[in-house]
C-alpha cells in the first residue's frame, strides 16, 4: 500500500531517482548481469544463424553478388546423389555410437567396483580424450599405414599380412577404421561421466541388493541402470547427433577421400573448396532439422523404452521418489 | 554499497563494449578517409606517369650508379620467417642485406618476418604505417592503388620483368614478383639411370613406358601419388594450363567459354590427357601400394634416396626435396611429358610480389624502390633458392631448369575486361575447382583407377557434364576453339 501512494504521490520520479531506487538498482544488476551473455548468444549465435538460413535461399559466394533462387538449394540437396548418400555414412558413425556407450557402461561399472589400480584405468582410459584432434588423425594414419602398427600387432598373434585388409584404402572396411578412431577418442569421457553418475549411487542400494543376493550383473540391471538412466540417455542422444555430424576423424585422416566424407566433410568442401555458400548453408540447415528429427525421435524412444524401467524404479526406490512428487 | 559497485562494474563493462564499438568504427571512418585522399593523390602520381614523391622511377634506377649515398631506413616484410635466423640452411636475410649495403651503405633495412604472413599484413595493410616494401597480399586488384605505388606502366615493367600484370590495375604496374616457379615434374636422376632410362620422357605414352621400365627394373615407386593429403595433388591441376596447351589465354580465357573441355582432342595434349597419365599410373600398378596412408613428410626423403622415382610437383618442391637427405644431386626436374605441336610448354606463375607503400617521404620510396630492383635482379636469391629469377635480363637459372632447354615458358594471361570472375564461378557452380583447390576430383581419378570403378572416359564425360551445365547456369556462351 505505502509504496501505491508513493509512486502516485511523485508521478514524475526522474529516471536517476528510480535508478537509485532498490527496485532500479535491482534491475540494474540484473540487466547488468544478463546483458552480457544474451548480447554475445545473438550476436555469436542466433544473428549467425539467422543469416546463414537467410543465405541457404542465394546462389552466392563468400564475396561478390548473389542472386535469390528460393528453393533450389534445397532441391539440389535431395537431388544429388553424392550427399545423400554421405548420410549412409552416418550410420557406420551411430553404430559405433551404440558400441561406445555400451563399451563405456561396462568399463564404468567395472571401474566403480574395487578393483586394482581402478584411478590408472581411469586415467588411461580417459587420456585419449586429452589429445588433440589433429594429433589423433595423424596417430591413426600411421596406426593404419600398411605394415605399420595395426598390421605389426596382428602379425605378431598369427595373421599374415596378405589376409588383412588396407584398413584406410578397402571401401568395405575404411568407414569402420574411422569410426574407432573415434570411439577410441571419446569412449573416455564417456566412462567418466559414468562413473560420476555411478558414485552418486545410494550405497545402501547396493547393500539391499546384494543382502537379496542380487548378482553384479541382477546390480547393474535393477540398480545400477535405472539410476543412472538420465546421464546414459543424454550420453546416447549426444552420441548419435554428433554422428551425423562427425568430421574431424575423415577430415584429418583420409580428408573426406576414397568414399570417407561424411555429410559435414562434404559440406565443408562445397562452402570452402566451391564457394557454393548458398549450398553448403542449405545443407547445414538440413542436416540441423535432421539432428532435431533424431533428437525428437530418441526422446520418444527412450520414453518407450524406460517406461516399464520407471515402474521398476518406483518399487526400488520408492521412498525416494514419493518425497519428489511430494515436494512438487 | 555492494550493489552499487556491481553496477558501476557492469556498466563500466557495458561502456567498455559501446567505447570499443566506437573506437573501432572511427578508426575505420579514418582510414577510409585516408585511402579516398590517398586515391585521388595516386591517381595524379598515376596521370603524371608512375613514381611521385622521390621523382625516381623504377626503370630509371641503375644499381650501383643511382644515389649510392642515399641515407634512409626502411621496414621490409618479408613470409620467409626461416630466412630470419642464423642459421637457416642457405644464406639469410642478414647476409643479402650485407651485400646490399656494399653498394648502398646508409640504406639501413629492417627485416620482419611474418609469420601468418597471408591473414596478418592484410589487417595491417588496412591499419597503415606497417612499413615500406611488403608481399602484396590477396586484396582486389582495384585496391592497388589505394595502398601501393605504381612501379610503372605495366608494358614497361613488363620489358624488365616477368609476370609484371600480375598485380597491375588500369594498365599500372604495383608488384614486382619475388621469384617464379614452374611446372613440371620432380624426379630422382639414380633411378632414372639405374632403369637405363637416358632420355626424358616427352609424351604421356614415353612417361607411362618409363614408369613402367622403372617398375621392372628397381625397387622404386615409379609415382608416389602423394594422395593423402589432397592439396599434394594440385599440381596436375596446375598442368592443364600452359603445359598441357601451350596456350597463355588458355585458363582464363579460352576454357571459360569451351565446352566438353575434358573431351580428347585426339594428339596426346589437354586436361584429357593430363588426368589420363595419372588413371593409367594407378591402373597399372606404377604407383604406391596403398595411397590412402601416404605422407607428405617423408616422401621428400624417399625422393632423395631413391625410393621414388616421380613426384608431380611445382618447382618449388625441388629445393624441399634436395634438402631431406644426403642425395641433393640425384634430385632432379624435368619438364611434364607432354609435346604440343612438337614442342614442350612449362607454366609459370609468379610467387608473392613487392609491393612498396604509397606516399612514403622520397628517400624512403627510393630506397624501397632501390632495394625491390636490388634483390629481384642482382640479389641472386632466386638463384639461391632455386626458384626462376624474375628479371628478364637473367639469364643464370638455377640448375634445376637444366632440362628446359627447348621448353617454352608460358604465363597465364589474365581474363579478359568484364570476365575477371567467370572462372572462379565456373569453378564453384561446376564444383570441378580447376586450379582453386579441386584435390578431391584428382583423388577421385585415383580410387576409380584403384578399384576399377569407373572408366576413365566416364570421369571425363561426368566432369564435362558439370563443366556445361556451369556453363548453362552462368549464361556463358560457348565459342569454338579452333576458331
Amino acid at each position: 500500500m505505502s509504496q501505491t501512494t508513493e509512486v502516485s504521490a511523485k508521478p514524475k520520479k526522474t529516471f536517476s531517482e528510480w535508478a537509485h531506487s532498490k527496485q532500479g538498482r535491482k534491475a540494474g544488476v540484473v540487466i547488468a548481469f544478463t546483458i552480457i551473455p544474451v548480447v554475445l548468444l545473438l550476436v555469436f549465435t542466433y544473428i549467425p544463424f539467422g543469416e546463414m538460413v537467410g543465405y541457404s535461399f542465394y546462389k552466392m559466394k563468400y564475396i561478390g553478388p548473389r542472386k535469390f533462387v528460393g528453393w533450389a538449394n534445397y532441391k539440389e540437396i535431395f537431388r544429388r546423389k553424392d550427399i545423400i548418400q554421405t548420410l549412409l555414412l552416418s550410420l557406420y558413425y551411430m553404430a559405433g555410437a551404440v558400441i561406445q556407450i555400451i563399451l563405456a557402461l561396462y568399463l564404468a561399472t567395472i571401474l566403480s567396483m574395487k578393483v586394482k589400480c581402478g584411478n590408472l584405468f581411469k586415467g588411461l582410459i580417459f587420456f585419449p580424450y586429452l589429445i588433440n584432434g589433429i594429433a589423433i588423425g595423424f596417430i591413426f594414419k600411421f596406426f593404419y599405414t600398411r605394415g605399420f602398427v595395426l598390421d605389426s600387432v596382428l602379425q605378431a598373434i598369427g595373421f599374415h599380412l596378405n589376409n588383412l585388409p588396407y584398413w584406410l584404402k578397402d571401401k568395405r572396411v575404411n568407414n569402420m577404421s574411422l569410426v574407432y578412431s573415434s570411439v577410441w577418442r571419446y569412449v573416455g569421457q564417456n566412462v567418466i561421466l559414468f562413473i560420476g553418475a555411478i558414485m552418486s549411487v545410494d550405497d545402501t542400494l547396493y547393500e539391499a541388493a546384494e543382502l537379496d543376493g542380487a548378482t553384479k550383473f541382477q546390480t547393474f540391471r535393477y540398480v545400477i541402470l535405472p539410476s543412472i538412466k538420465t546421464i546414459v540417455v543424454l550420453n546416447v542422444v549426444l552420441s548419435i547427433t554428433g554422428s551425423l555430424s562427425a568430421f574431424e576423424a575423415p577430415f584429418v585422416i583420409t580428408t573426406g577421400a576414397n568414399g570417407t566424407g561424411t555429410f559435414f566433410v562434404v559440406m565443408n568442401r562445397i562452402a570452402h573448396t566451391n564457394q557454393r555458400v548458398g549450398l553448403a548453408s542449405a545443407m547445414a540447415v538440413f542436416l540441423l532439422c535432421l539432428i532435431f528429427i533424431a533428437t525428437i525421435a530418441q526422446r520418444l524412444g527412450f520414453k518407450y523404452a524406460f517406461r516399464n524401467m520407471d515402474a521398476e524404479d518406483e518399487v526400488m526406490s520408492g521412498k525416494k521418489n514419493k518425497k519428489k512428487k511430494g515436494g512438487k | 554499497m555492494k550493489l552499487k559497485k556491481v553496477m558501476a562494474v557492469g556498466l563500466a563493462s557495458v561502456m567498455a563494449m559501446s567505447m570499443a564499438a566506437c573506437g573501432s568504427s572511427s578508426s575505420t571512418s579514418t582510414a577510409s578517409t585516408g585511402e579516398a585522399a590517398g586515391s585521388t593523390a595516386a591517381a595524379s602520381g598515376a596521370s603524371e606517369g608512375g613514381s611521385s614523391a622521390s621523382g625516381v622511377s623504377y626503370a630509371d634506377i641503375k644499381l650501383g650508379e643511382t644515389d649510392t649515398d642515399l641515407k634512409a631506413e626502411i621496414k621490409v616484410l618479408t613470409n620467409r620467417t626461416d630466412m630470419m635466423k642464423d642459421d637457416y640452411n642457405g644464406k639469410n636475410w642478414a647476409s643479402y642485406i650485407e651485400d646490399f649495403n656494399k653498394i648502398y651503405p646508409n640504406i639501413k633495412i629492417n627485416m620482419e618476418g611474418v609469420t601468418d604472413y597471408a591473414s596478418d599484413t592484410l589487417t595491417r595493410l588496412q591499419g597503415g604505417s606497417w612499413g615500406d616494401v611488403m608481399l602484396i597480399p590477396a586484396i582486389d586488384k582495384a585496391d592497388l592503388p589505394n595502398y601501393f605505388l605504381p612501379y610503372g606502366s605495366v608494358d614497361e615493367m613488363s620489358k624488365l620483368n616477368r609476370f609484371a600484370d600480375s598485380w597491375s590495375y588500369d594498365g599500372q604496374c604495383y608488384g614486382v614478383a619475388t621469384v617464379g616457379n614452374a611446372q613440371g615434374v620432380v624426379y630422382n636422376k639414380k633411378v632414372f639411370q639405374d632403369a637405363g632410362i637416358t632420355e626424358l620422357p616427352k609424351t604421356p605414352d614415353e612417361f607411362l613406358a618409363d614408369l613402367k621400365t622403372i617398375k621392372e627394373k628397381t625397387d622404386a615407386i615409379p609415382l608416389y601419388t602423394n594422395y593423402a593429403a589432397g592439396w599434394t595433388m594440385s599440381a596436375w591441376d596446375g598442368y592443364v594450363t600452359g603445359t598441357a596447351t601451350g596456350d597463355a589465354k588458355y585458363f582464363n580465357q579460352v576454357l571459360p567459354h569451351t565446352r566438353d573441355p575434358f573431351s580428347d582432342p585426339g594428339d596426346g595434349t589437354h586436361a584429357y590427357n593430363v588426368y589420363k597419365i595419372l588413371y593409367e599410373a594407378v591402373k597399372n600398378g606404377y604407383t604406391e601400394d596403398d595411397y590412402t596412408t601416404t605422407d607428405w613428410e617423408s616422401s621428400k626423403s624417399k625422393l632423395n634416396n631413391g625410393e621414388i622415382a616421380t613426384m608431380m610437383l611445382g618447382s618449388w618442391a625441388f629445393g624441399q626435396m634436395q634438402a631431406a637427405g644426403d642425395h641433393p644431386d640425384d634430385v632432379g626436374y624435368m619438364p611434364f611429358p607432354m609435346t604440343v605441336n612438337g614442342k614442350q610448354y612449362s607454366s609459370t606463375s609468379p610467387d608473392y610480389s613487392f609491393g612498396i607503400a604509397k606516399d612514403l617521404p622520397a628517400e624512403e620510396e627510393e630506397a624501397s624502390l632501390i632495394w625491390v630492383k636490388w634483390i629481384t635482379e642482382e640479389s641472386g636469391w632466386a638463384y639461391n633458392e632455386n626458384c626462376m629469377p624474375v628479371a628478364q635480363d637473367i639469364t643464370k637459372f638455377p640448375a634445376l631448369f637444366d632440362a628446359f632447354d627447348g621448353v617454352e615458358y608460358v604465363t597465364d594471361e589474365p581474363a579478359l575486361e568484364g570476365e575477371e570472375d567467370l572462372v572462379n564461378n565456373l569453378n564453384s557452380t561446376s564444383e570441378l575447382a580447376i586450379n582453386a583447390g579441386g584435390d578431391a576430383k584428382v583423388q577421385a581419378i585415383v580410387e576409380a583407377a584403384s578399384t576399377g570403378s569407373e572408366t576413365f572416359d566416364d570421369i571425363m564425360n561426368e566432369w564435362n557434364q558439370k563443366w556445361d551445365d556451369a556453363m548453362d547456369a552462368e549464361g556463358v556462351e560457348a565459342v569454338d576453339s579452333a576458331a
